[in-house]
């Protein structure tokens, strides 16, 4: 059915994965096409971020497969791992900057491991990727020393920094005012444009959804219950969705 | 002030740990190399109580070589000393086993023998030996002794107080002059052994410092058994006051004396006992003679040149090992096995020839990336092969904690290092063969240890530098055999002695 | 009863359970450390921190463990006028024993928990799976320089420790109590042996891989935040502590 050209990058087939006994996923198909960006919805806790891990392998599925370029990474060894590993990049929802080191080495970090630049054009990568998301003169300040927002951002610098294949990018403006919300929107889809890249992205925000997404996927109840354009998810007759998008407490998800 | 990177503070930390390290080595190992240098002697002792390995050999309190090995031949022990290369020993010389310093440890002292002897030949033996003085059965014997005194005189003062005896006083004053005669003769004739008596005491006094110093239970045993020596001994002074005190106390009592025949011959018959003694003590018999000369047991002889014998076979013996050892290769869990055949001439050198059976040989896999529309797929394809069989052929020798080998290794030249711990039962081995200009050289490391005499432990990797992806971490064990324990295992078939 | 046996035989099975992923751990550090590239900064870092910080501690530590040593040993060899066993019965104590197994112990106390709490907070920010997520292994980044500073660094620490004890022990000796020091230093050079420093140094060396390896392991695996971190922590320095002074037992057993 999927059209020849658009092979999945990511596909994950009826993953199941639950912690001491709560179902988080509960046989998860999705596939993710390359070169788009994709966003997931869905309630909070209600497992996207468990979700996303799974595409990297941070986490093991109890069940399930989930082929990254048609291999299975969940049967791979550590050193296989790392070898798919480095065609990704993720910011984290916390962010995960290391406190050990300074704004700047963070986002370096990528740069040093994987390639053979020298200091002086990582240093020139750094300064350019912190502008991108914003940040001046940051960048030998500690990540205590920052805003939370700020952190992210870094985080996202750090993400960008090698210009990935696949970017997975959890929560990227949940805690940002909503200009620079969207300043880091539009620094998505250019980076999206620019290295056609293929995008994941967590998010609540609905308004940056539909702003960024070239598809939206909704997870419920460990599924993926709907997934299409974003017009298409806009006229969906689901009603967790419809409730979803419109951000009401009333419909069948039910909070309280 | 200046900051130093970190670098710089590691390096100086790990040089000044260094030279400490040295500086105390140097300090204290300065025995260390000396003993390993000269020759070597041995002896046989009755008891090597308290001895350890390492300790010092003196010859007039001077330091020149080190207690080897001290093991048990024939219910004596066999003590085996390295001696300095310029100090030579004659074939007279005596060893003895003495105790150094308040808290006893102890030492062996060559007390060198006459110039004019032969010396003792390297890997000869020192026949003369003193074992250590037992503190407690001398002690017994001591109280005997003043047992044996008490009774003499109580006898001598029953003599001496008898009316008959007062007529004989003479006589007895003659044999009193004559004993004294020939106590002074035996003295004069050993002279010598009296100086030694006073030497032993002088060791058996720092025997007992020694024993006061360790063992507070045994001190309390000494003092009792001196308190009943010495109180026998007062007895003893007792009766000899009562003898003096009658003699003193008057003339008529002499003349009594004198006259009794029967005390003249009881007194004569004791003195002739006296006299019987010291000439006891002369030959070098009795407890006390014990003390004054020691009794050389030729039988010794016999029985150490017949383990001389032995010894001698056993070094130069042809040994033979059969080894199977399998490595479980947790990278691509696989067995490698390996059978060995190991020819040992001599102790320090060995002939090694080996079967491999290496599974790395079995699987190839071949990784094909395609490229469609953007994304690519990239395919395992396994091929199986059949193991592949390596031989290996080397000859390896040792110095002291390390051993060499070289040759085949999997088919390859190569070389390798082996490093002896803990009495052998952990070898580390690091070896280097497969020298391809292309690639790096196969590099495996390896511990092996044998906890018991038949099986042994490995861990290690293989090929740690490889370019190809075949490093593994490996565990694993194995077998060995000696032609000993095979002989006994095919119960009695004969091995070829090549 | 039953629930005895029961609570025995689940704390058993816990601790063989442990102990295997202990060795695993160590199995995997030793698979990456042969890996390249060998991150000489990183291990030169955890060198620093383990050995040149640990100094002054040590040094105290052993200056003064020497120096008591010194002083009981004096009240008990004056009984029978064995004073001039002073020097080397500290010498002995010191290089077999006191000298590793207290260094250990300090190390243990100052580093290992350093190493729990460090990648226990790693862990639980999600630092660790930043670093799988930008394809660097956490293990070889963070376990091994840790494991292979401990393994070198404590021998360096004890010999010193070996070193200013005999000389606290000189000190008080010679100093303070007037012992011949010609009989002081004659007496421990011709008991003290090579081998006994050696041994010390080995002993040693399989401490700090203890304490290393069991820091990095409770750290890295961490769970339950900030209690547990420092829960982990605790368990580090108990854990390695005990595990020091048994192996110390079987060590010496083996040795001497
Ligand atoms: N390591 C873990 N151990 C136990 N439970 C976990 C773990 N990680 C996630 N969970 C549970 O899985 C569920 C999904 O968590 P997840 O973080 O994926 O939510 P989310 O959809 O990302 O929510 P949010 O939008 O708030 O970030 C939660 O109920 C959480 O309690
Ligand atoms: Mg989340």
């Amino acid at each position: 059915m999927a059209k020849p050209e658009s092979s999945p990058v990511i596909e994950l087939v009826s993953l199941h994965k639950s912690f001491n006994g709560q179902i988080v996923l509960d046989g998860l198909d999705l596939r993710i096409e390359a070169g788009q960006t994709t966003v997931i919805i869905g309630q909070s806790g209600g497992g996207k971020s468990v979700l996303l891990k799974h595409m990297i392998a941070l986490i093991k599925p109890d069940q399930g497969k989930v082929l990254v370029e048609g291999v299975d990474i969940t049967r791979l060894n550590d050193r296989q791992l790392n070898n798919i590993r480095k065609n990704f990049g993720m910011l984290f929802q916390a962010a995960a900057l290391f406190d050990s080191m300074t704004v700047g080495e963070n986002v370096a970090f990528p740069l040093r491991e994987h390639t053979r630049l020298k200091q002086h054009e990582i240093d020139e990568i750094v300064k350019h990727k912190l502008r991108q998301v914003g940040l001046k003169g940051v960048a030998h300040k500690m990540p205590s020393e920052l805003s939370g927002g700020m952190q992210k951002r870094v985080g996202l610098a750090r993400a960008l920094a090698l210009d990935p294949k696949i970017i997975l990018f959890d929560e990227p403006t949940t805690g940002l005012d909503p200009i620079t919300a969207d300043a880091i929107d539009r620094l998505i889809v250019d980076t999206q444009k620019h290295t056609n890249a293929t995008c994941i992205v967590i998010s609540h925000d609905i308004e940056s959804t539909f702003k960024i997404a070239d598809t939206v996927a909704m997870l419920y109840h460990g599924k993926i219950v709907e997934i299409g354009k974003p017009e298409d998810i806009k006229s969906s007759k689901n009603l967790a969705l419809q409730q979803f998008i419109q951000g009401k407490a009333e419909g069948p998800i039910q909070v309280v | 002030m200046t900051k130093f990177s970190v670098e710089a503070k590691v390096g100086f930390f790990v040089v000044i740990g260094m030279i400490v390290l040295a500086y105390m080595s140097m300090k204290v190992g300065k025995f260390e190399y000396a003993g390993e240098k000269g020759y070597e002697l041995y002896a046989y002792f009755d008891s090597a109580e308290g001895l350890v390995k390492g300790v010092p050999v003196q010859i007039a309190g001077v330091e020149v070589g080190r207690v080897k090995e001290i093991s048990l031949e024939a219910g004596k022990a066999k003590v085996a000393f390295q001696l300095d290369p310029e100090v030579q020993v004659g074939e007279d010389a005596e060893a003895a086993i003495r105790t150094k310093g308040v808290l006893g440890d102890k030492y062996v002292e060559v007390i060198p023998g006459s110039p004019q002897a032969q010396p003792i030949k390297p890997g000869g033996r020192i026949v003369r030996t003193q074992s250590p003085a037992n503190i407690d059965t001398l002690l017994k014997q001591l109280s005997s002794i003043g047992t044996d005194i008490k009774e003499i005189t109580q006898s001598l003062s029953g003599v001496l107080g008898g009316r008959e005896g007062e007529t004989s006083l003479k006589t007895i004053m003659d044999n009193i002059r004559s004993i004294a005669e020939t106590l002074n003769e035996t003295i004069q004739k050993n002279n010598e052994n009296i100086n030694r008596t006073l030497d032993n005491l002088a060791i058996f006094s720092k025997d007992l410092k020694e024993i006061s110093g360790t063992n507070k239970e045994a001190v309390h045993e000494i003092v009792a058994n001196f308190r009943q020596v010495s109180d026998q001994f007062r007895d003893a002074l007792i009766a000899f006051s009562e003898i003096t005190g009658k003699i003193n106390r008057g003339e008529g009592t002499i003349g009594k004396l004198i006259h009794d025949e029967e005390t003249i011959r009881s007194m004569n018959e004791t003195l002739v006992a006296l006299k019987g003694i010291t000439e006891k003590i002369n030959r070098g018999e009795g407890t006390i003679g014990k003390l004054v000369q020691d009794d050389e047991t030729a039988d010794n002889i016999n029985a150490a040149l017949s383990s001389i014998n032995e010894y001698l076979q056993k070094e130069e013996r042809f040994r033979t090992y059969v080894d199977y050892r399998g490595e479980y290769l947790f990278d691509s869990d696989d067995v490698k096995s390996y059978l060995s055949l190991r020819i040992q001439p001599k102790e320090d050198k060995y002939y090694l020839l080996q079967i491999i059976d290496d599974p790395s040989g079995k699987k190839t896999v071949t990784e094909t990336t395609t490229t469609v529309g953007g994304t690519s797929t990239t395919e395992y394809k396994e091929e199986i092969d059949k193991d592949e069989i390596k031989f290996s052929a080397q000859i390896a020798k040792r110095y002291y904690d390390l051993g060499l080998r070289a040759g085949l290794f999997e088919s390859t030249g190569g070389i390798a290092a082996d490093y002896y711990l803990f009495d052998d039962r952990l070898i580390l081995s690091l070896e280097t063969f497969d020298f391809d200009p292309d690639e790096n050289p196969h590099l495996k490391f390896k511990a092996d240890f044998t906890p018991f005499q038949y099986i042994y432990l490995t861990v290690g990797f293989d090929d740690f530098i490889s370019t190809e992806g075949t490093e593994s971490f490996f565990i694993g064990g194995g077998l060995r055999f000696s032609d000993e324990d095979l002989k006994t295992l095919l119960s009695g078939a004969p091995i070829p002695k090549n | 009863m039953i629930k005895i046996i029961e609570t025995i035989g689940r704390g058993l099975i816990r601790f063989i359970e442990e102990f295997g992923q202990v060795m695993f751990l160590l199995m995997s550090a030793a698979t990456w450390m042969v890996r390249p590239p060998a991150r000489l900064r990183a291990i030169f870092k955890q060198m620093e921190f383990v050995g040149v910080n640990s100094l002054a501690v040590v040094i105290l530590t052993g200056a003064f463990t020497g120096a008591v040593l010194a002083l009981q040993a004096y009240h008990g060899f004056r009984l029978f006028g064995a004073e001039s066993l002073v020097g080397s019965t500290v010498a002995l104590a010191m290089t077999r024993e006191l000298g590793p197994v207290l260094t250990s112990l300090m190390v243990t106390g100052r580093a290992g928990s350093a190493m729990a709490a460090e990648l226990g907070t790693m862990r639980v920010t999600e630092q660790i799976d930043a670093l799988y997520t930008m394809a660097t292994n956490p293990i070889k980044y963070l376990v091994v320089p840790r494991i292979v500073a401990g393994v070198l660094m404590l021998p360096v620490l004890t010999i010193i420790a070996d070193f200013v004890g005999i000389l606290g022990g000189y000190i008080v000796g010679v100093g303070l109590l007037e012992i011949n020091s010609g009989i002081y230093v004659a007496k421990m050079i011709e008991i003290v042996e090579l081998e006994d420093i050696f041994n010390g140094l080995v002993k040693s060396a399989c401490f700090g891989l203890i304490l290393s390896l069991v820091g990095c392991y409770k750290g890295f695996y961490t769970t339950g935040g900030a209690q547990g971190v420092g829960q982990a922590t605790t368990r580090a320095v108990v854990i390695a502590s005990v595990s020091i002074l048994i192996s110390d037992y079987f060590l010496t057993a083996a040795m001497f």
